[in-house]
């Protein structure tokens, strides 16, 4: 494998700012499947994505991650529609750090700010992404391929180097 | 597939009001995901995804048909994945349309209207559901209870003995059983392609006698392609006014069409849904339903006005043919003459290219319903009788009647409503099946004029 670049610090900013976050990951067998997120942080050398998730709703995506490592996430900020998806193939299921626990409530209050305007009531993204601290599994991965995927004609383009996909 | 996990019970999590993720699989094994709003069911064991653009999902899908999809329920946030498998493009007929203006309205409401275009309608067999354990909210009780509001309103139809009882009574039914405040009834008229309102409420214009295209709008688009046509959120471009103009500047249509009587409607409707109505595969007529609210039609009102539609449907149909077998006999109980009345005469202008009528400087109506009423004018100023038939005019060449399906009581009922919302002295009245009265309260002049 190539040496990756390391994360654009406005797309690692992008990616921890509270939005929509959604993993995959695909079986030997060729099946894709996906869990909803709650919460992500980035290593101080931006070149490691971590993806927090309840490990009772992950269970076919950890497998598949085990089996092979290979992962997809995809970022959505609600309201502007814009949208990263992020591609690694080495992806490792980790026990969450002592902090993570501690991200859960400021993610679900910081993902309601965002989905308010949309009218969304805040108990509904509080349910949405709720996750008991026991139940709390790490994904981490280096991001390989960022693809900008905000609807419209150029969704999906693989972003250059210094690219954010805005 | 997990016998407890219906598709049918989980359709609100398909209404693109909290986005999807689909998650695929390529061709060298790595994952891609992304999310959809335009995931619509289609059937117990089949969703739909709207194809815009050649993206990656698309590129994955052709090449390893199997994806999942993880959804949200809109109200209690609990989650579910589809593992689905690729089927087959439609690019045009009813699902695509359904989709198309599913679309329209979550573009519009995500200010995307020209970033979407629908190229089409990607059909999915549904290979299994999981439920994602987790936290949901009690589920919500929104609106009445719809199938004893269904079974009351098809005791209400059952009850109706003519054309004009079971336009009222359907429309009651709407009002009172499902609480829909703002609705209209349009007959089809298929020989020519277009729909008139017979009925409506909740505006204040009746709107009886105006007239929309085949394929124009929600209505028009729910008969053209005998379909239910629901819109979630306000979609400009299905709003008639707009397109009517539109149409209008590009062909000629407005000659034709009724275009001077408006359409009554709400302004900006955030919620739209129109139902053909059926007698059996014959389309009938469309009832169309509005409402300000965002998201308040949703599948299971659509299932239940189908279901209510089709009894309306057929018991139009038999009203029709009762009508037409007994109208075959009924004349005129007598040549009744009345009284001139006393007053200043009205001026009647008749212009026989469109068949539009004027009372006075006021346009009322053109076409059949206006050829109807020249004829009934005319031969009340000749003979001074009152009473008519519908026979009679089913045997006039002059009124363009089709030969099947006239659906001349219709026509009479539209007449009737437009007369009583325009003038207070001409008017008509049923006085039996297959006949009715002329009732004139101001003498008139007609005049028939060659050129419009």
């Amino acid at each position: 494998m190539t040496s990756p670049e390391p994360l654009d610090p406005a797309l690692a900013e992008f990616i921890t700012s509270h939005v929509s976050l959604q993993l995959a990951a695909t079986d030997d067998s060729g099946l894709a499947t996906a869990v909803r997120c709650v919460g992500c942080r980035v290593s101080a050398d931006l070149r490691r994505v971590t993806l927090l998730m309840p490990r009772s709703q992950a269970a076919p995506v950890l497998a598949s991650i085990a089996a092979n490592g290979r992962v997809a996430a995809v970022f959505n900020e609600p309201k502007s529609y814009r949208t990263l998806q992020l591609k690694g193939r080495d992806g490792r299921i980790e026990p969450p750090l002592p902090d993570d626990a501690a991200a859960l409530q400021p993610y679900a209050a910081g993902f309601a700010r965002r989905l308010a305007p949309l009218d969304v009531p805040e108990p509904y993204v509080r349910t949405l992404v709720s996750c008991a601290p026991d139940d709390l599994v790490a994904v981490s991965f280096t991001p390989l391929e960022a693809y900008a995927q905000t609807p419209g004609p150029r969704a999906g383009r693989r972003l250059g180097p210094g690219e954010t996909g805005e | 597939m997990s016998r407890s996990l219906s598709l049918d019970r989980l359709r609100p999590c398909l209404e693109g009001i909290v986005p999807s993720g689909i998650a695929t699989c390529g061709v060298d094994g790595m994952p891609n995901i992304t999310y959809v709003s335009q995931l619509m069911y289609v059937d117990p064991e089949h969703v739909a995804l709207s194809f815009q653009f050649f993206n990656k999902t698309r590129e994955n899908i052709l090449a390893n048909p199997v994806a999942t999809v993880l959804m949200m329920d809109p109200d209690t946030a609990a989650r579910y994945r589809l593992t689905i498998r690729y089927l087959r493009t439609e690019t045009e007929g009813p699902l695509f349309e359904r989709m198309k203006a599913k679309l329209a309205g979550i573009a519009s409401h995500e200010g995307m209207s020209d970033v979407f275009r629908l190229l089409g309608a990607d059909v999915y067999r549904v290979q299994g559901i999981e439920a994602v354990p987790g936290r949901e909210l009690p589920p919500v009780a929104g609106g009445p209870a719809l199938l004893p509001a269904l079974r009351r309103s098809v005791d209400a139809l059952a009850e109706c003995q003519s054309m004009e009882a079971l336009i009222d009574s359907f429309c009651t039914c709407l009002t009172r059983h499902f609480d829909l405040q703002y609705q209209m009834l349009l007959m089809a008229d298929e020989a020519a392609g277009r729909l008139y309102i017979v009925a409506s409420r909740g505006y204040a214009q009746s709107g009886a006698g105006a007239e929309i295209p085949f394929g124009v709008g929600v209505i028009g688009v729910a008969a053209r392609e005998r379909v239910p046509i629901r819109i979630m959120y306000p979609a400009t471009e299905y709003a008639y006014s707009r397109m009517l103009r539109d149409q209008a500047a590009a062909g000629g249509l407005a000659e034709r069409l009724e275009t001077t009587i408006p359409l009554p409607g709400l302004p900006a409707p955030a919620s739209q849904l129109a139902v053909p109505i059926m007698a059996g595969r014959r389309l009938v007529a469309v009832a169309y339903v509005e409402s300000q609210r965002e998201c308040h039609f949703g599948y299971d009102l659509e299932d239940a006005l189908v279901a209510l539609g089709a009894t309306l449907g057929l018991s139009m149909a038999a009203c029709l043919c009762v009508e037409a077998a007994e109208g075959a006999a009924a004349e005129p109980e007598e040549a009744a003459v009345a009284a001139v009345p006393a007053g200043d005469a009205v001026r009647v202008r008749h212009y026989a290219r469109d068949g539009s009528v004027f009372l006075g400087d006021d346009y009322l109506i053109k076409g059949v319903a206006g050829a109807i009423l020249w004829r009934l004018l005319n031969d009340h100023q000749r003979t001074g009788r009152s009473l008519f038939s519908n026979r009679e005019l089913r045997l006039d060449p002059a009124l363009g009647l089709p030969e099947v399906a006239d659906n001349l009581e219709a026509r009479l009922i539209l007449l009737q409503r437009r007369l009583r919302d325009r003038c207070d002295w001409l008017g008509i009245e049923k006085t039996g099946r297959g006949r009715f009265r002329l009732d004139l309260t101001r003498p008139v002049t007609l005049h028939a004029e060659e050129t419009g």
